[in-house]
């Protein structure tokens, strides 16, 4: 029950800052001069991006510990964050497309980012497939950590094999300085933290729905024991 | 280290008796030179790194073939159960295995490469020392890689549809420096421009040999 609550006040939360930072997007953060409107998907843009990439380094973490501690725990959690990170891998794909469109007067173009986004989405597609594949629990969480971390090992390769090829992709956040104007910076805090929030809040559900699933198999168990 | 070479004894002397994987993965191999070369329109030149594309997507789908039959061999008659009680760590069994792909990939890039250059080789340098440095180093990235999903894969209901799943998106960087690299040597481009290129190609071999070795006793206690 308390799990329940915490859920809730969650779900509460997120929503509250997830429209401020809407609201703010569109009321307080200043238009872009060369761009105008459309630079507005950029504050959903790149926090999505950024959670998927949680995601994904959640899920390698959680399949390190699981191949370590054989804790059913982390291959639930794991797998929650796969599936959350590829549909935000999914909606990174599609805002950046919306994006380039009007900017770059294409819908898609091979550019290292979009090229290295588009290959996390296979390599994660593919765990999916993978669970999806496989019946037994311990066995599928076994390979399932097994991809998650070859997966993972994999995103810088990835990244540095698209950087190697020129690149039209702005890079907004530099190691110094950010080039942005401060407005702009504070609706983009906003927005990543109701993301974050908003992360949170789904791998919670998300993973609640196979813990509960975990406890009905055991009570089944437990119940065809008692009959036989 | 002596066990290593003994697996890899039985599977080649398995394949030389029977010899389905090496067959299939070289007629594959050139059955799709063919079907590509229709692709483009027959009897079209070719420029040095669109050849080099056709080249690698012959080897690399004839060799998935090869791939997921290493594993599946030993579920015949559950022989992996014999390798998992026998007293020789699974680390030796991926040693062994990778090697076993490394071979028949050998082979049979032997035959599909030559066939190669005599579809599509009016444009394109040949320079035997490079090209073999990149041969292998693609194998071994790719049998790294391929030899820890195949054992994967082996224990699961899909076998053969689910290993091309998995592997191709993991060995994109791989195809990417391969095919740059293979572009350029038949190109005529001198070595100091494109060695960067192999470099990257051993450190991915590096580093997915090392992350199989390390995950593969995992896979293997699943099987």
């Amino acid at each position: 029950m308390k799990d329940d609550l915490t859920d809730r006040i969650l779900v509460v939360l997120s929503s509250v800052l997830m429209l401020t930072a809407v609201y703010m997007i569109f009321f307080y953060a200043p238009t872009e001069r060369v761009m105008g409107i459309v630079q507005k998907i950029f504050y959903f843009h790149l926090p999505l991006a950024f959670m998927a990439f949680l995601s994904y380094f959640v899920a390698f973490v959680s399949g390190v510990l699981y191949l370590v501690k054989k804790d059913i725990k982390w291959d639930i959690i794991g797998s929650a964050s796969v599936e959350i990170g590829v549909v935000f891998t999914t909606l990174v794909l599609i805002t950046g497309s919306l994006w380039a469109r009007p900017i770059w007067n294409t819908w898609w173009t091979w550019d290292p980012r979009l090229t290295s986004s588009l290959i996390l989405w296979l390599i994660y597609v593919a765990y999916i497939i993978l669970r999806m594949s496989v019946e037994q629990a311990e066995r599928r969480a076994t390979f399932c950590a097994v991809m998650a971390i070859v997966g993972f090992i994999d995103v810088p390769i990835v990244f540095l094999s698209a950087r190697l090829w020129r690149t039209i992709h702005p890079v907004v956040i530099k190691s110094k300085s950010i080039d942005m104007e401060p407005a702009m910076i504070s609706v983009l805090a906003i927005s990543m933290a109701a993301f974050l929030l908003f992360w949170i809040t789904l791998i919670r559900i998300r993973s609640r729905v196979d813990f509960m699933e975990l406890r009905i198999r055991n009570l089944e168990k437990i119940k065809r024991g008692g009959m036989e | 280290m002596g066990a290593t070479l003994v697996i890899l004894r039985k599977d080649l002397l398995i394949e030389i008796r029977r010899k389905d994987s090496v067959i299939s993965m070289i007629f594959f191999g050139i059955l799709l030179l063919f079907v590509m070369n229709m692709a483009i329109g027959i009897g079209r030149k070719v420029d040095p790194e669109l050849a080099a594309g056709i080249l690698w997507i012959s080897i690399l789908f004839s060799s998935v073939l090869g791939l997921g039959r290493t594993f599946s061999l030993e579920k015949t008659n559950r022989c992996i159960d014999g390798l998992l009680v026998s007293p020789v760590a699974p680390s030796s069994v991926f040693v062994a295995k990778n090697l076993v792909n490394l071979s028949f990939m050998l082979i049979s890039e032997a035959v599909i490469i030559p066939v190669f250059f005599a579809l599509y080789g009016d444009n394109i340098t040949v320079r035997l020392a490079p090209l073999l440095a990149t041969v292998l180093l693609l194998n071994f990235g790719f049998s790294s890689v391929g030899t820890l999903f195949s054992g994967i894969t082996a224990a699961t209901s899909r076998n053969e549809v689910l290993l091309p799943l998995l592997l191709f998106p993991v060995i994109t960087p791989l195809i990417a420096f391969t095919v740059k690299a293979t572009g350029e040597i038949f190109a005529g481009v001198p070595f100091g421009e494109y060695s960067s290129w192999l470099r990257l190609m051993a450190a991915f071999g590096l580093i997915f040999s090392c992350a199989g070795y390390l995950l593969f006793d995992y896979v293997m206690k699943e099987n």
